[in-house]
């Protein structure tokens, strides 16, 4: 297996752009952009990992298959947020829409 | 010896059926569709479980070894036939989804006519209140042929109130409410659990759900010292917390006015549209700061804490009264 | 290829048994065969420690106000019950134990790609497992095997940090565990062996260590943060500071529920070795039984909102997750079938792990008929959270997976200990755990759909009968898991020498000498046939089959 060593300048460059990337989520933090505020929150945080799994992690010079392995780490995590969702995301609708969907038959007591 | 397991294991079962109850009471309108598709799965089951035992042990003795040097034929893999068995289970599988699918889309929501009860669980026990003010304890009065929506929450750890005999169960959830209806369609006395493990008590949340018939059922209304209804409760707390100071009924206060908003929908600052409901009502007492509404200052303070959630309840009932889009039947 | 080797006594030739001695030579050994069997003798214990707890539940509930303990005592039995059965005895049983052992040697290599990692995840184990066992013996903790929020993290006052942090750190034990098996499997196979030559107990231990892999990490993540939530009360789930109690579950369950199949997969595995193996047959739709594997392994991730729909969740994701969930059926009922026409024209004889092997598939197809019942919405909201839900994954926990561990142990057994098991013993304990294992959890069905709620320290009088005759089954099936525990330690030094394949079986771990040496093979293996080349000479060459 052959060893692959960045120079030092690029280790560095990313070490700063995770500095910076660090800084701004601390810095938007005081920014109130609505329902925007997770999803910046969260674009930097997966733009920080791309990062170290790039450089850091090596990958960019690793086998397909390593890379394949990564993308379905992704690829389960996109499952486990999308499919949260769909309870989350779905408990605040509204009221469905008279006599649609509810039980139509009212059965009379017996006498 | 399998052959004495298969044997035992159905002799088990067979067993059971005299004198012992296999099948809970059916007394909801509900519980009839769920016992047909419980009956069609059942059925299901035992017919492959013993196809797939037939099979098994014809083939154990048609095929068993006869002489150490036996030389069996080459296995040749049939795709028709590995089509026929993924197509079948498919099949099968699509057919049982239809059915649950659509009886659970069915009884998912309550008819608007439904009178709510409030369901409150807390370690141990469940503390039900009516609309008319009656307070109960692990036992639950109802009219028979009335559909009835319990609304529910939990005051510590979650809860599930479960009553077999209707075939429904809903989780109660702290900081949430969540809701399940019924139509009794038998009089007669019926349990209920807690089917969420809850703690030490778990099984103590045992409680009596007495069905009755109208006219029982006013009488015992009648019967009951109720105290104040729900709405008045809510009205005294409503002043006696100084809601009222802010949100005055014509609109001048600090805070919105609350007459007529139930139901309607409500613009949030941040361009969410929320229905007002009872989940929005309860997030805009416990948690206000959440929810700042445009023109208004977010000046009010948090009541998380200082109201429990029957309390929470009371006022919801009360801004309830207050009129809206209320689903207009208070079992009259 | 050493049937001399093998007819001599397994005392005077090396192999990885007796190559050295000493407690060293085995808690610092990195040979996968000795860690295996250090797996084996630690999951033994937590299985029979498991297995006293539910037995003293069950004579509990004899009586409807509860015979023997306090409820509080009760809710401890049942939560330890879990999570010694779950994150100690099945998650590692089949795969830390067979899977070690075996993987390297059906691959044909020497050892597992990382030895000494290999060693580190049992260490891992070892120190979770004494965090646990830690909890257990100091006050116990009674928050249900799945810790639901919020009582386990504001109103629980047992050892719920310890075992919590038992149960994450075995979770690294098992993704050191799944990694080694697919970095093994993708770059060890021997010479020849392609991946539609590999026996499908690999492909199964493969399917089952992506699932080790990619979703291990969830539940530690969702465990880690009810720490967090005790300690510094954070304020995820807690509904008070505006968490959402809800949220853990899905966390939860996003492993938990994969994890059923960290269990039943490997067993499906070990049942396509048995089957082939006793009816002396190729096995039926290879590709079909191996892709059902891997279907399994995806699909098993998209359907934990099965174990949610009456928490409160919109119709919409409700509907969502149960045609998910009935997917599952079809890969299962392939199997199924397959192994069933395996049968067909075979020459089946009926040692000891065929019993269990055909027990396994008439067990598993009941639990998993009966998991139709939890995937269809309408019954669900029945039967969720009833002794229903209890007795269909012990079909599929006990009757699936134990059984096949139990018949992958038999199978192996000669290999693993170069000793025999006296055969006629091991027929009776595979019948009496069949019938005890029925007798115990087919009542429990009727007592859920009758409304019996699952962890009850009490019971409504009408539950009784039910009960009483579930702990009666219990107790059979008690005895039915003693005795290979006395055989087979018997075997080790009275049971006759093992010959290299005494059952004639096809596969790489079957061509070396019984025990095998510390290096797997003599000479490496090169592959030339498919696996389960059990026709006629020359017919499991390359194009005659399918």
């Amino acid at each position: 297996m052959s060893v692959h060593v960045e120079p030092v300048w690029l280790y560095v460059l990313v070490f700063l752009c995770l500095m910076v990337l660090t800084a701004t989520t601390v810095g938007v933090a005081f920014v109130d952009l609505g329902s925007f505020n997770t999803l910046v929150a969260l674009t930097i945080a997966v733009i920080k990992m791309l990062l170290v799994v790039t450089f850091f992690m090596h990958v960019r010079h690793s086998t397909a298959l390593t890379k394949v392995f990564i993308a379905a780490g992704f690829l389960w995590l996109l499952l486990l947020i999308a499919f949260t969702l769909t309870d989350v995301g779905t408990r605040q609708i509204p009221q469905q829409p008279e006599g649609w969907g509810s039980a139509t038959t009212v059965v009379p007591p017996p006498k | 010896m399998l052959i004495q397991g298969a044997k035992s294991g159905l002799l088990a079962a067979l067993q059971t059926s005299p004198g012992i109850p296999i099948f809970p009471p059916r007394a909801s309108t509900i519980a009839g569709g769920v016992d047909q598709l419980h009956y069609f799965l059942t059925v299901l089951t035992l017919f492959f479980t013993f196809v797939i035992f037939t099979i098994i042990f014809y083939f154990m003795i048609r095929y068993r070894r006869r002489s150490e040097d036996e030389q069996p034929p080459e296995t040749v893999t049939l795709m028709p036939l590995e089509i026929t068995w993924t197509l079948i289970p498919t099949l099968i599988c699509v057919v049982v989804f239809a059915w649950s699918a659509s009886l659970y889309f069915r009884n998912a929501n309550p008819p608007n006519a439904a009178t709510e009860i409030i369901v409150i669980g807390k370690q141990w026990m469940w503390h039900i209140q009516h609309q008319e003010g009656v307070r109960e304890i692990n036992e639950l009065h109802v009219p028979v042929g009335v559909p009835i929506k319990l609304t529910m929450t939990s005051q510590d750890v979650i809860h599930d109130f479960f009553i077999p005999a209707f075939r429904v169960k809903r989780d109660a959830t702290p900081g949430r409410y969540s809701s399940l209806w019924f139509q009794a369609t038998k009089t007669g006395t019926f349990h209920f659990f807690c089917a969420q493990y809850c703690g030490e008590g778990h099984a103590a949340m045992i409680g009596w759900v007495h069905v009755m018939t109208p006219d029982d059922y006013a009488a015992w209304l009648a019967g009951t010292n109720r105290g104040e209804t729900m709405t008045q409760a809510g009205e005294r707390l409503f002043h006696q917390y100084g809601c009222v100071t802010c949100h005055v009924a014509d609109g001048t206060g600090r805070g919105p006015s609350l007459v007529g908003q139930f139901g309607k929908p409500q613009k949030l600052r941040d361009g969410q549209s929320l229905t007002v409901d009872e989940a929005f009502l309860r997030r805009a007492i416990t948690q206000p700061n959440s929810m700042p509404i445009p023109n208004y200052a977010p000046v009010m303070p948090t009541f998380q804490g200082q109201l429990n959630e029957e309390q929470i309840l009371q006022l919801i009932a009360y801004v309830k009264s207050l009129g809206g889009e209320e689903r207009k039947a208070k079992g009259q | 290829m050493s049937a001399a080797l093998a007819e001599a006594p397994p005392e005077t030739r090396v192999h990885y048994l007796n190559a050295n001695y000493g407690i060293k030579s085995w808690l610092l050994t990195t040979d996968h065969k000795r860690i295996a069997l250090l797996y084996l003798a630690s999951i033994t214990l937590m299985f029979f420690v498991g297995g006293a707890m539910a037995v003293m539940m069950r004579i509990h509930l004899i009586d409807p106000a509860g015979a023997l303990v306090h409820p509080d005592t009760y809710n401890k039995l049942f939560t330890m019950h879990g999570v010694m059965m779950i994150f100690f005895f099945l998650i590692p049983s089949i795969p830390a134990v067979l899977g070690n052992f075996l993987v390297p040697i059906m691959v044909g290599a020497k050892d597992l790609a990382f030895p000494r990692i290999n060693l580190l995840s049992w260490y891992i184990f070892i120190i979770g497992a004494s965090l646990t066992l830690y909890a257990m013996v100091s006050g116990g903790v009674d928050t249900g095997w799945t810790f639901y929020t919020p009582y386990s993290t504001t109103y629980a006052n047992s050892q719920v940090m310890a075992t919590a942090l038992g149960v994450f750190v075995s979770g690294f034990s098992s993704i050191l565990t799944g990694l080694n098996f697919i970095v093994t499997i993708h770059k060890m196979r021997a010479p020849g062996l392609t991946w539609f030559r590999m026996p499908l107990f690999l492909w199964a231990i493969y399917a089952t260590s992506i699932i080790q892999v990619l979703g291990t990490p969830v539940v530690a993540i969702a465990i880690f943060l009810i720490g967090l939530e005790r300690l510094f009360h954070v304020g995820i789930f807690d509904p008070a500071v505006g968490g959402d109690p809800i949220l853990f579950q899905h966390l939860f369950w996003f492993y938990s529920h994969p994890a059923v199949y960290i269990m039943i997969l490997p067993g499906m595995g070990v049942i396509s070795e048995i089957i082939t193996c006793f009816s002396r047959k190729k096995i039926f739709g290879y590709h079909f039984v191996a892709f059902s594997s891997m279907a399994i392994a995806v699909i098993s991730f998209l359907v934990w909102g099965h174990h949610m729909f009456v928490t409160g969740m919109s119709v919409y994701a409700a509907l969502i997750f149960s045609v998910l969930s009935f997917l599952v059926a079809i890969p299962s009922a392939i199997k199924v079938f397959n192994w069933t026409a395996t049968l067909y024209q075979g020459s089946i004889s009926y040692e000891a792990p065929m019993l269990y092997a055909l027990g396994f598939i008439g067990l598993f197809t009941m639990g998993g008929l009966t998991g139709l019942f939890l995937a269809s919405l309408a019954t669900d909201v029945h039967l969720n959270g009833t002794y229903f839900i209890v007795a269909h994954f012990h079909y599929i926990m006990v009757g699936g997976a134990v059984m096949a561990y139990l018949g992958g142990i038999h199978f192996w057994w000669p290999k693993i200990s170069g000793r025999m098991f006296p055969d006629t013993w091991a027929r009776l304990a595979a019948a009496i755990v069949f019938i005890g294992f029925n007798l115990t959890f087919f009542p429990q069905f009727m007592l859920g759909y009758l409304g019996m709620p699952r962890r009850y320290a009490t019971y409504p009088a009408e539950f009784q009968v039910l009960n009483v005759m579930s702990s009666a089954g219990a107790s059979i099936l008690g005895l039915g898991y003693m005795i290979p525990l006395i055989y087979l330690f018997w075997s080790i030094r009275y049971g006759p020498v093992a010959p290299a394949n005494p059952w004639r079986a096809k596969g790489l771990e079957w061509q070396t000498s019984s025990p095998p040496p510390t290096q797997n093979f003599e000479v490496p293996p090169v592959v030339t046939e498919e696996a389960y080349a059990y026709g006629p000479p020359g017919s499991g060459r390359e194009g005659a089959h399918d």
